[in-house]
This record gives structure tokens, sequence and C-alpha cells, in this order.
């Protein structure tokens, strides 16, 4: 039995499943190549993605999206024309005006490209001609739940495939000795997490449990139950596991499931996965350059810093999809207080990682992105003072960047409002960065579908389409 | 490729029919036009494309009889084409030429099978119609039963199969003695682990959990539920019943506790707690999860895909879908509930142990309150009983408003003097007033400092504390937003009548020095004149912040209004307000009473019948025996109320919601409006005389000749035993969903479970008994690969067992299984810092995990506490669902990780260790203790080669273990129960280190 990949060794019995109609036993070497064959649908210019996931909605309005005239607009109301549908949350459903609070932090122009960045993001600013800023994407939910099931999964409500998961799916791994879609959850250096991180953000949702995302764990065995029990040596372990497959082997002979090969299979790889795994999350042996360019995080197990490093380790290996999460962003009050800090925590690293990819020559085909599942409110939740503010949920227009992977560097695309509260011009739902994601890899979003309860499901629900303005 | 491979397995049952002479509509036509052609000339008329559909006779008729389908799915232009290019659907050459036989043959339609009530085939005389409906399909096959199992096999088989439990040494060795088949399988049948082992299905699909689901993902309580299914399933409840008190118990007549418990099922959906959510957002998605859970699970039918607009396939409309909806939409919830425990409508569940102590304890009362009550009569107050009263007000009242005469607040809305009251969830309070209702006063505060003056959908909204009185009750609220993030409580019994003075008083406990991460209901007492009453908790969810958070701030509360808008007033009397920074206890809160109300009821030259009373009260509560004991019974039994758990469940509102469709789906666009209803044209008429309600839709459910419920039920049961469905797309019966693979089988099957009266027991039985199961799983490599999945059914079923079976069996296995029914479900081991970085930051209840201790550290998986955004990795590592939704099939996968928990996971370490020292306190030599722990985990006799590698194996780790004690040692001291001291420890951990091979061993997760 071949595992070509991590995972997804297409169990025997579900290739013989497919094989039986009409095509054969002898059809099944064809059969799993081919299930490479049908994705990539064309030339991929990405060959792996780093999502850098910043979960609880960064303000647009204090990093990325510079509104200068807000400052003459402190404090006066959004004009009803501006607010329309707007869904208030309950966090603000009892004020009575929704007071503009323009940012408190400098805005600067860098590189050639002239991009406008915070002074909050000075690494970021050094890789301002890398990115690609949009500042036109929106959402259909108010609320973090909904939301960052949206941008993950594609629909607000829980039960599909996340997008890694739909990835792994459709262009499955390069790696035999690691998974294809690896999450790392990192902890904000103040330790407020604030919103909750849900297993099913990186769930296999309707499609075989196998796709869903692998979490790399910071402290412990980075993989649950990697590291044998105290006591039984690489050695023993070896032996066991002769022993095992000694004993399976004759209950194949003895009951002709084939199912058996493909188990003794995976035994194998879970004993070289305890020789890769470690391998991959020692960071020890990475120069001193390199990890000086991620910042002292480095040195801390689970935090963003050192994630981005792993990130970067995970994609050399040709992991396909690389998910991270950094919480910490929800600043309904005191946005002032604590935007400093989670802007610490993942700036330097952020730039770090792309740097560290495109002195490797890996940017080119790796997409990184990074942003969260919305932005914030131009007006204040709570009182407003030119220093002290906080801001709601917005999710009617919010910003994020691209790196590498196909994606045009030193690129802006699309435009806010001048309250940055609607979109101007070139509005990216949820569903069209979706749709551009799976294209940068090769994959027509229409194309990769599931059939389940009877209907041909896929990430992009029926919508979604390729943000071709921002291609290479 | 990936469709090409998906529309390759979805023609494969029938590719698996012996080639027809003749096209069946909906066997060979219905699939092809379905999946192809009615996404656009189907149902929806939103979206019906040249005005054609196809999915009709008449529809179809003119392009049938023109010629022109055949033309435009066989058209050389890319434009004229059918079906477009662009759909991303095209026809194989093998599906254009059926559709050319029907076409030719006359283009007859017939209605979808399972819209078809089911009928029986006849079964030629003395024949097992399960064997000879198999059969019937493997004659046309040219393939043959296989060999029957060996008993042990069959034994081992079953066991898994009724209990979730291999049968123990002593049990096959009675067996194989004397193989009684039918006997056997009636022990398992009778046995308390049955009831476990069908739960576990039911969990799933009924979507049970112990959190709430979403970002905050708190702790729920449904255990009560949880419990009740095992019960159900244990006594052999008929299946209609089952449906029904699960639906609609709660609307049965007169129903009971347990009938409302059921209805828990209705409830168990997710629930948001996320701050400023909308409302109505989230209480439009539990309606909308009842009714996807209702298509899964009993109507087999993908309701939830009409819910924005007609169903692409099934001829279900949106009206239909809303119509069903209806039924559901009635619930007196609330979209943002369940921070920190129960979501309303909830109701207290005493288990039946605390039932039976409460009658037990009612009963006590009722016999000394006969007692008490005979002196009452001949009872007379007597100046000398003046002397026994020595009641004094309690010291330290933060406020004293003695109020004389009588203090009329009407119009002058003054507030309580002075700084106020401290107020925290920490620090305990007392408030207590005398008062005087006037007729008027049906909901009106009394002492109030709650904010009612916000917007309601704020998340501030109702932030404080109040007392008041509603129709003659004291209700009581205390909350960070009402009602949901709040304790409301209301009295039982205090009948506080307009005109009557009465002295009223509140106590609430507080959390200081109490381990806790919530405020509990519990903790607030109410007292009428100096007695204890009982209450009524409406909502039990309020939040306690960190310490930091909750410094107590002085109050003063409106006396007799509150800051509502247009909130009525108080318009009756105080005669006297006073307020503690603590809780006073029963007895200071009686002498709080007794010191005002007793000096004027002595002094009054002829004391009110009221006076009279409380005279007589104070002087039994000191001198009467039997009036003591009562108290004191009466205090047990409100202790034993404050325990109950309660369990979340339906319910119904007096004035019903109005339903309408939403138009898209959405929460705020309203469209026509509908009453419940089903689609009688399609799944049978409504039962006569039936209600509008969720109890008629069970007995439309349960009418003997709906096609549907019946037939989803038995393939569910089907699938449990056989790895999958007759129909293996269980969720789905509708055109888009698999055609069953034996289709007279599953008709029989659903038609006897009916005739049996819905008798599942007896439906287990037959099933296991047959000629079918019995079978061999071993089969030829030939026959596997021409039916890789079984689906005719030539062999025994043979696949990896599910995840709570893994783990049970390995606990069986080393003697370590506590096998306890029932209660609060617990926390096994788990990896150190899961949760880390993953769940939400407030310290709600469920997010932290605190191991369990001794015992319930191995009861049952079903037992383990399920946390949906962070569920146990032993579940789901072997492809347990999180819950968050009803799943009614689990995907059976095969991966490295899998390996990794078998050989690594503590729990079976442990497992393997207590296996090795049993095998070497029942066995001397080290082949008798290999081949025991063989047996035992895999349910046979190693042969000799078998037994060549587990020695081979054994010495291996055995010198190991010799050159290195110390490995042994550290080996040894994986899990909390103590390893056997007594044992050589090199040798035990070589037994162990086998053991732990063989509980990995494919034979032994494996039900075969």
């Amino acid at each position: 039995m071949e595992c070509d990949n991590y995972l997804r060794p297409w169990s025997r019995r579900q290739l013989l499943a497919r094989a039986a109609y009409g095509l054969g036993a002898a059809a099944l070497h064809s059969l799993q190549a081919s299930e490479n064959r049908a994705f990539p649908n064309f030339t991929p210019r990405a060959k792996r993605v780093i999502f850098l996931f910043q979960a609880g909605g960064p303000s647009h309005l204090d990093l990325l999206d510079y509104k200068p005239t807000l400052k003459e607009r402190y404090d006066q109301d959004i004009p009803p024309s501006v607010f329309g549908g707007q869904r208030v949350t309950g966090m603000v459903a009892h004020q009575d005006r929704f007071p503009i609070v323009p940012t408190m932090y400098g805005f600067r122009q860098h590189g050639e490209s002239g991009r406008w960045l915070s002074d909050l993001l000075p690494y970021t600013s050094k890789i301002a001609d890398d990115i690609c800023v949009l500042n036109s994407v929106h959402t259909d939910a108010i609320n973090h739940d909904p939301a960052i099931t949206l941008i993950q999964t594609g629909s607000q409500l829980p039960g599909r495939p996340s997008m890694g998961s739909w990835i792994d799916y459709g262009l499955g791994s390069e790696n035999q000795n690691l998974p294809a879609f690896v999450v790392l959850n990192s902890l904000p250096s103040n330790g407020m997490p604030d919103q909750g991180l849900l297993a099913r953000l990186w769930g296999a949702g309707f499609l075989p449990s196998r796709y869903q995302g692998v979490q790399f764990r910071g402290a412990g065995d980075a993989v649950l139950h990697l590291s044998n029990p105290p006591g039984i040596t690489a050695e023993l372990r070896r032996a066991q596991l002769d022993g095992i497959a000694a004993l399976n082997q004759r209950m194949e002979q003895r009951s002709g499931d084939p199912e058996i090969e493909t188990r003794i299979a995976q035994y194998e790889m879970a004993f070289r996965m305890q020789t890769s795994v470690p391998d991959l999350v020692d960071t020890s042996k990475e120069p001193e350059q390199v990890r000086a360019l991620y910042g002292d995080d480095v040195n801390k197990p689970g935090s963003f810093a050192a994630n981005c490093l792993l990130a970067r380790r995970l994609a050399e290996r040709n992991v396909r999809f690389i998910q991270l999460y950094h919480r910490g962003w929800d600043h309904h009050g005191g946005l002032t207080e604590k935007l400093p800090a989670m802007a610490r925590d993942v700036d330097q690293a952020s730039a770090a990682l792309v740097l560290d990819l495109k002195q490797r020559g890996m940017l080119k085909d790796t997409l990184v992105i990074w942003g969260g599942e919305f932005g914030r409110t131009p007006y204040a939740q709570g009182p407003v003072k030119p220093t002290s503010y906080g801001r709601d949920h917005h999710g009617r227009v919010f910003s994020l960047w691209m790196a590498g992977g196909g994606v045009k560097p030193g690129h802006t695309h699309g435009r806010s409002d001048e309250f940055g509260f609607n979109v101007a011009e070139g509005g990216v739902h949820v569903h069209d960065l979706q749709a551009t994601i799976l294209h940068l890899l090769g994959i027509d979003h229409q194309k990769l579908t599931y059939r389940f309860q009877g209907r041909q499901f896929r990430l992009t629900d029926v919508h979604g389409s390729v943000v071709r303005e921002i291609l290479t | 490729m990936r469709q090409a491979l998906t529309i390759a397995t979805f023609c494969a049952a029938g590719a698996l029919f012996a080639a027809p002479a003749r096209i069946d509509y909906g066997r060979d036509v219905r699939p092809i036009l379905s999946e192809n052609c009615f996404h656009c000339h189907g149902q929806d008329s939103g979206k019906r494309m040249a005005n054609l559909r196809l999915d009709t006779a008449e529809g179809a008729r003119p392009v049938l009889a023109s010629g022109k389908l055949y033309q435009r799915i066989t058209s050389e232009s890319k434009a004229l084409r059918m079906p477009p290019a662009a759909s991303n659907r095209s026809l194989t050459p093998d599906q254009i030429a059926v559709l050319k036989q029907w076409i030719d043959e006359g283009g007859g339609y017939s209605k979808h099978w399972a819209f078809v009530p089911p009928v029986k085939a006849s079964i030629p005389e003395g024949e097992n119609a399960i064997d000879a409906l198999v059969r019937r399909r493997l004659d046309a096959e040219g393939l043959k039963l296989n060999r029957p199992a060996a008993p042990g096999a069959w034994l081992r088989r079953v066991s898994l199969d009724l209990t979730g439990l291999p049968p123990t040494p002593e049990e096959i060795a009675v067996f194989e003695k004397k193989p009684g088949y039918a006997a056997e399988v009636d022990r398992l049948l009778a046995s308390r682990r049955y009831g476990e082992r069908m739960a576990m299905d039911w969990l799933d699909v009924a979507r049970y959990a112990d959190t709430h689901g979403f970002n905050n993902d708190a702790e729920r309580s449904m255990w009560r539920w949880r419990d009740w299914v095992i019960e159900s399933f244990n006594s052999n409840q008929r299946y209609d019943r089952f449906l029904t008190e699960q639906l609609a118990g709660d609307l049965l007549p007169r129903p009971t506790l347990d009938q409302r418990i059921a209805t828990g099922f209705g409830r168990n959906h997710v629930i948001n707690s996320e701050g400023g959510i909308i409302d109505e957002e989230y209480r439009v998605e539990y309606v909308a999860d009842r009714v996807r859970t209702l298509g899964m699970s009993w109507l087999g039918l993908t309701l939830e895909c009409a819910r924005c607009h007609d169903h692409k396939y099934d001829p279900v409309t949106q009206r239909d879908y809303y119509r069903f909806y209806a039924f559901f939409n009635n619930v007196p919830e609330i979209g943002e509930d369940g921070r920190v425990s129960n979501a309303v409508p909830m109701i207290p569940a005493p288990t039946a142990d605390q039932q039976k102590k409460l009658q037990d304890l009612e009963a006590s009362m009722a016999r000394l309150t006969a007692k008490v009550d005979a002196k009452a009569t001949s009872w007379r107050w007597h100046k000398k009983y003046a002397r026994l009263f020595d009641a004094a007000k309690p010291a330290g009242a933060t406020i004293d408003v003695p109020c004389a005469g009588a203090c009329v607040f009407d119009g002058e809305k003054p507030m309580t003097p002075g700084q106020g009251t401290p107020i925290s969830k920490r620090g305990g309070l007392t408030m207590s007033a005398w008062i005087e209702p006037s007729p008027g006063d049906r909901d009106v505060p009394l002492l109030s400092a709650i904010d009612y003056a916000r917007n309601r959908a704020a998340t501030t909204y109702g932030t404080g504390i109040e007392l008041r009185l509603t129709n003659g009750e004291l209700e009581f609220r205390f909350g960070a937003r009402f009602p949901a993030y709040s304790i409301r409580v209301r009295t039982e019994g205090a009948g506080l009548a307009p005109g009557e003075r009465h002295h009223v008083a509140l106590t609430y406990e507080g959390a200081a020095g109490k381990n806790v991460n919530r405020v509990y209901a519990a903790w607030v007492h109410a007292y009428v004149d100096g007695r204890e009453l009982p209450m009524r908790v409406m909502h039990d969810g309020f939040p306690l912040p960190d310490e930091k958070s909750d410094k107590g701030s002085p109050t003063r509360f409106r006396i007799g209004w509150d800051n509502s808008p247009d909130g009525p007033r108080f318009a009756g009397r105080f005669h006297g307000i006073a307020f503690w920074d603590r809780a006073l206890t029963g007895p200071e809160t009686a002498a709080l009473f007794e010191s005002s109300a007793l000096p004027p009821a002595v002094a009054a030259k002829q004391p009110s019948a009221i006076e009279t009373g409380w005279l007589r009260r104070a002087v039994l509560r000191r001198e009467d025996p039997a009036y003591k004991e009562r108290e004191a019974v009466r205090g047990e039994w409100f202790a034993l109320r404050r325990e109950m758990p309660t369990v979340m469940v339906m319910d119904e509102l007096s004035t019903p919601r109005e339903t309408h469709v939403l138009l898209r789906g959405g929460y705020n666009t309203p469209g026509e409006k509908v009453e419940p209803g089903v689609p009688e044209h399609l799944l049978g008429g409504w039962p006569e005389g039936a209600p509008r309600n969720r109890l008629g839709l069970a007995q439309w459910l349960t009418k003997p000749d709906h096609p549907t419920t019946a037939r989803v039920v038995v393939n569910r049961f089907w699938q449990q035993i056989f790895g999958q469905g007759l129909v293996k797309t269980s969720e789905n019966f509708g055109v888009q969903g698999e055609s069953p693979s034996h289709p007279e089988l599953l008709d029989w099957l659903a038609r006897e479970f009916i005739d049996s009266g819905w008798d599942v027991k007896a439906l287990l039985k037959q099933i296991v008994l047959s000629g079918t199961y019995r079978q061999d799983s071993a089969a030829s490599k030939e026959l596997i690969a021409r039916d890789p999945e079984n689906r005719l059914l030539a062999r025994g079923p043979r696949f990896r067992l599910p995840a709570e079976t893994i783990r049970d069996q390995a606990l069986q296995f080393a003697g370590l299984l506590k096998n306890r029914e029932g209660g609060p479900s617990v926390r096994p081991y788990q990896p150190a810092g899961l949760y880390t970085g993953l769940v939400v930051a407030a310290d709600y209840p469920g997010t932290s995990y605190v191991e369990s201790k001794g015992d319930d550290l191995y009861r049952r998986s079903l037992y383990t506490w399920w946390k949906r955004t962070v569920p146990h990795p032993t579940m789901t590592v072997f492809d347990a669902p999180d819950r968050e939704f009803c799943i009614v099939r689990r995907s059976n996968t095969n991966t490295p990780l899998q390996a990794l928990t078998l050989l690594n996971d503590p729990i079976f370490v442990e497992a393997a260790r207590k296996l090795a020292e049993r095998a070497m306190a029942q066995e001397q030599s080290s082949a008798a203790r290999l081949a025991l722990m063989f047996q035992l985990a895999s349910g046979r006799a190693p042969d000799d080669q078998d037994r060549e590698i587990l020695g081979r194996s054994f010495e291996r780790m055995l010198a190991a273990y010799k050159a290195d004690g110390k490995a042994a040692r550290a080996f040894l001291a994986v899990g909390a129960s103590p390893a056997d001291s007594s044992l050589p420890a090199a040798e035990l951990a070589a037994y162990a280190a086998v053991a732990n091979m063989i509980l990995n061993l494919d034979e032994v997760i494996t039900k075969g």
C-alpha cells in the first residue's frame, strides 16, 4: 500500500470501494495518481499558504487603512447616509449616538510604493513594498463566532469544512511524514485572549475527518501523544511495532481485509512522525541572525514569533496549509491601551516571516495572509477622548494584507469610504478572498466540491469571484 | 477527477444491481436527472430556467415527446448541449444511453421509493426473512452466504454490538460449552449496559454535549436527558413513544417529569452567549437546528435545503420548510443565553433517588403538620407565653427606615437613605420590609436598584438587583443582563394578599468563601413572616466576574418604583425597611420578624386573626416537639431542593409566536405568514383530530403508514450493526440519497418494526440471530475486491470499533472499568494544557478541565465530559464528532494519530499494565499469561504462530527491563492506579509492554 501522504493514505477499502464500480482493482494505482491530477486545475502560483490569523478583529483604522479626514470629524456623528443599515451589536445598542473617533496613531508613507502605514507597525513598514494590502474586504457577520467561522469555513454556521481541510482534500500533501494542514495557536503576551477558538475552525466538517487540521502545540508533545510513555525507549517501541505488524499481518491473511495493510502502514507513519515532528519543532539550530530577525519572543515557545519561525520550517517541508492564530484583538474599550501591545506581539515576526521566506526564495510560491475576521467601527464604543477610546466590531469594510504566492507586491487593492465605514471601490467579500486563495493554489473554487446530503458543497458556497487585480 | 469519483460512488448502488432489462425510473433515471437537471429544471420555481421542469411527468412530457430532451443532451453544439458546461455537470455516455432507453420505453415517471409506504414482501414459510431477502440478492449475483462465524467470534461481535463491551472469559466459557444463541441475545438485551450502548449512537444524532458551543462554550447540564435515553432503551420503551416524548413530552396530557425531561432532545442544540449578538438572529438558528435535526433523525430528508429557497431536488418547498419550522418556533427562549449554565426554559429535574427522598420528606411534613394542626383548634393565647419571646432584631443593619406609622411612597419616589448598602456578587445581602399591598399591585417593584432605562438590545440592560411583588409572590432579580444573565427566583405560596400586612425578607448568601465560578440561584432564600418559602428558579445564569471587577459599591434602592420608562409603581404601604450587608440566617430572619411583630401583637387588647397566628407560631416554635420536628424536616427538604440538577426542556408560549417564511432564510426578512403543517401530498395526511403542534407532529411521524420514519430508524439500527445502512446515506432518503441495496429487506424490517409495536429489542434480536449476521467476516480477496463495502452482505461485518468502545473495552480487559450508570459527566485523563490557547479568557464553568478522581477516571466513555469546541481527543481521534449539530453516521478512518493514541495515551498504557497484572495473577507460565492477555483482548486463543510472536516480544522486553530497572518502574508508574508492588517490576513491565502491543492490534480494535 502506498501511503502517498500523511493522514490520507486512502484507506485501501475506500480505494477499492471507488475502484470496484467498473474500474476494477487494477485501476487502483492510476486512480490514486489521478487524485492529484484533478487539482490543480491550472498552473498554481502558490504551493502553500501561511495564514497569520488575527482573531478578535484588528482595527483597520488604526493599522492599515489611513483616514486623515476623520481628524476633522472628531466626535461628530456618522452621517445617516453612511450609517445605512448597519447591524448594531448589543454592545453599543444602548448608545444614543455614534461619534467618530479618528486614530490617535501617526501614519507615514513607506517604501517605493509610498504605502501609508500606522506607526504601530514599524517592521511591517519595512516590507511595505513586499505586501499587497486589501482595503475593501467585507463580511456578513457582526460577531466573532459567526465571522471567524465564515472566513475560515465559508459559512457562518458550524458544519462546513475549514479552508485548510478543503485544500488538503483537493491537493493532498507533498510530505510523507507530516500532515498537510497544521494549526499553531499563539497566546497574546498580555495573556488576555478574549474569545475562544473552536476546533471547527480547523475541522473537516462533512469531509472525512482525516482532513482536519493537526494542532501543533507550544507546550508538551507538539502532537498529542507523540512521545513514548516513560520506560519505552525507541528500541523497545521498534520491537513493539514489529510485533504488532507481525500479528496484524497474520490477521490480514486470515480475514482478507485490506484495511489491515493500511493500519500497518499508519503505524509506520506514526513511528516516523516521532522523529520528524520533534526535529521540525526544534528551532534551536536556527542561526542566530535568523532568530534575531523574528525578535526576542522567538525564544518563548508558543509565542506568535516562535510560531512564525515554525511556520517557515513547516513551509520548507512543504506542508500545504499552515494556520496560525493570534488572539486578543477585540478592543471594545481601552483600545489605546491594548492595541500597541498587540501590534508589538505580531509586527516584527510577521515581517520577519516574509523576509525570511524571501531570502530563501520561497516567497514566490508561498502565500502569506495577515488579517482577522472583521475590522472595527470608526465610531467609538463608550466614552470618546482623542487618546482614549474603544471601537465595536465592524464587518462592512476592513483590511488585510497578503504577500508572495503570486500576489502583486507593493500593490493596494480597493478603497473604503472616507469614514472607513463602507466599501468605496473594489469590494472583496470573504468568499472572494477564499476564491482568490484557491485560485493562487491553482484551484478553480467552483470545481473543488464535495457531495454531502445529496448536494455538491464548496468552500465558497454559491458565491465568490477571484480578485484578479491583485494577481501577478 | 474528484467529481468523477463522487459520481462513480453515487452510481455505485446502481452498478451493484444486476443490469436491468427494463428501465426503472426511480432507480435508473431519477438519479441522473436529479444530479444533472433538477437544479435548474426542478421544483424550485425561483431558479427554474426556460419554464421547463423535468421532475414531474407533466412538466417533461412536451420535451420527451418531441425528442427535444434527447437532442439537447446529445447536441454537438456547446451552446445547446445540456447540462451546460458552466454548470460543472455532464452526462456520461452510459447515462445518455439509460435516458434514451427510458424515453424509448415511454418515459414513465414514478413516485420516489421513499415516499411510498413500505410493504412487506412475501417470505417462504419457515424462512428467516432477513436471510431470504439477502439471499435473493446474492442469488442474482451468483454468490452465497459465507460460512457461520465461530461461536466465540459471534459472541464477541454480538456483545460489542448490543452492550458496547466484549464478553468476559466466564461468559465465553459458558457459551462455548453450550451455545444457546437466542438465550445469549436475551441476556445481552437485558443487561444495563445495553441502554448505554444504544444511547451512544443516539447522542450523536441528538447532538448531546456538556457545553453550549460557540465562542464561550460554557457548561450546561443535560445529563438528566442523557440518562433518560439510557433508561428508555433499557426498559425497551416503544420507539414511537421514544420519539413522541422527545418531540412533545411536554404536550402530553399531565406530563410526567420524565416526559418533560425527554423534550431536552429539542434543546440539545448549540446556544450562543457571545456578548452583543442579535437575539433574534440566534433564536432563529435554534429553531432551524430543530428542523434540521428532525429531517435527519426521523424524516431522512435534508429539510434545511429548503430554508432559503425551494428544495432543489426533493419536492419540499420553502413554505413547507417554514411550516415545519412553525412547530418549533413557539419556545419561550432567548437568543443570547447560556453563558454560565442552562438556558431557559429549564426545569428542576431531581433524580429518581432525589424524587424518592423528596416524597419521603413531604410525607413526613404532612404527617407532622397534621399533628401540629390537630392542636391548633384548641390553642388559645395566654399572656404567660409572652415571657418566652426573646427575639431581638439582628444587629448591624446598613439601612433601617422604621416607618413607624406607615410610609406611603406613591408619587414621592424617594430612595433608601444614607450611603446605601454595598452590593457585590461575592458579598451577602439581606433586604427586608413590612409591606401592605394594594389591590392593583400585580407586578411591581418593591426595592429596586436595577437598570431598565436602557435599550433592551443593549448588553447592559437590566444590570442590578431588585425585589418585586408579582401576583402575591416575591420575585428577586440580580443580573448583569436581564433576563438571560441573571438569577431570577420567585416564591411559591407566599400569597401576599392586598390589604394584609406581612413581613418579607430576602437573603443572598454571596460567593465569598465558595469555590465557584458563577453565581447560583440556590443562594437566595425568601421569608414571609419569618418563615422560609420554597422558590421557583426562573433564570440561573448569572456570571461571576473576577474579584477586581466585583468591588461592592454602596447602592441606594428606589422604594416602590424602578427606572423603567413606563413601569408600574407599588401603590401599597411600607411599614419599615431594613438592609444588612450579609445574609441573615433562618433563625435571625425569624428573630427579625418576631422582634417587630410580636410586641404589638402581645400588647394588643384583642389580637387580630393574623396576629394570633403569629403568636401561636412563635409559641409552637419554642415549645412544641412536633412543630420543631416539622421545621427540621422542612429544612432538609429545602436543602435537597437546592441540590436538584436542572435540564433544559421544550415549552410553549401561551400566546403563539407568528411564523413567517423568512426570505433567503434571514431572521430579519419575514415574508408570508404560515401555520404549522406538513407536506401531506408527499409524506401522508395529518392524523385526524391531531393537534397542530409538536404532539400532532409526533403522531403524524409515527402513523403506521408514514413512509419514512420506520425506514429511517431501522436503517440506522442496521448501520449500527453492519457499519452502514441498507441505505448508505442514512441521513438522506430523498431523491439525491442512495437507493437501498436491499429495498425489500428495508421495507420488511420497517413494516415488521411497526407491526411489532415499535419494539427495538425485538428488531435487534431478529437481526443478530439471522444467518446474515452470523456469517464469518473473513473472505477471499476476490470477494472483497468485488464488494469492498460489503453491500451485498456475502460476509459478516468487519470494521473498526467506535471511539467509546475502544476505550471501554480496554478498561474492561484491565479490570479498571467502573460500571456506574448515569449522573453528571466525568473528566478522565486528558493531556495537560489542552485548553490553553483555545478557550475563552473568562473563567466560566467549563473553561477549565479539572480531572476526575477515583472511579470516575474509569467510567464508560459515553459519560466523558463533551466540550464542543475542544472535545476529548481520545474520542475525536477515532472519529467521534464534536456534537455541534446532528450527525447520523460517523467517518471510520485509519490514521497515524490513532496509532499514537493507542500506543501512548496514558489510559491505554495504564490499561495494558492492569491487564498484565491480571494475567500474572491468574496464570503461572509466561506462555499462559501471554495467551490469556491475548485472548482477553481479542476474544480468541492465539495459535502457535501468534504465541511465538508474543513470546519473542516478551523475551525482548524482559531482557530490556531486567537491564534497566528504572525504565521498568517508570513504565509501571503511568496512570492513577498503583502498580502491584508484589510483582517483580521487570517482569510486570515486560508483560505490560506486550499488553500495550495487544491493545493496538487491528483485531482488538475491530469488530470482526
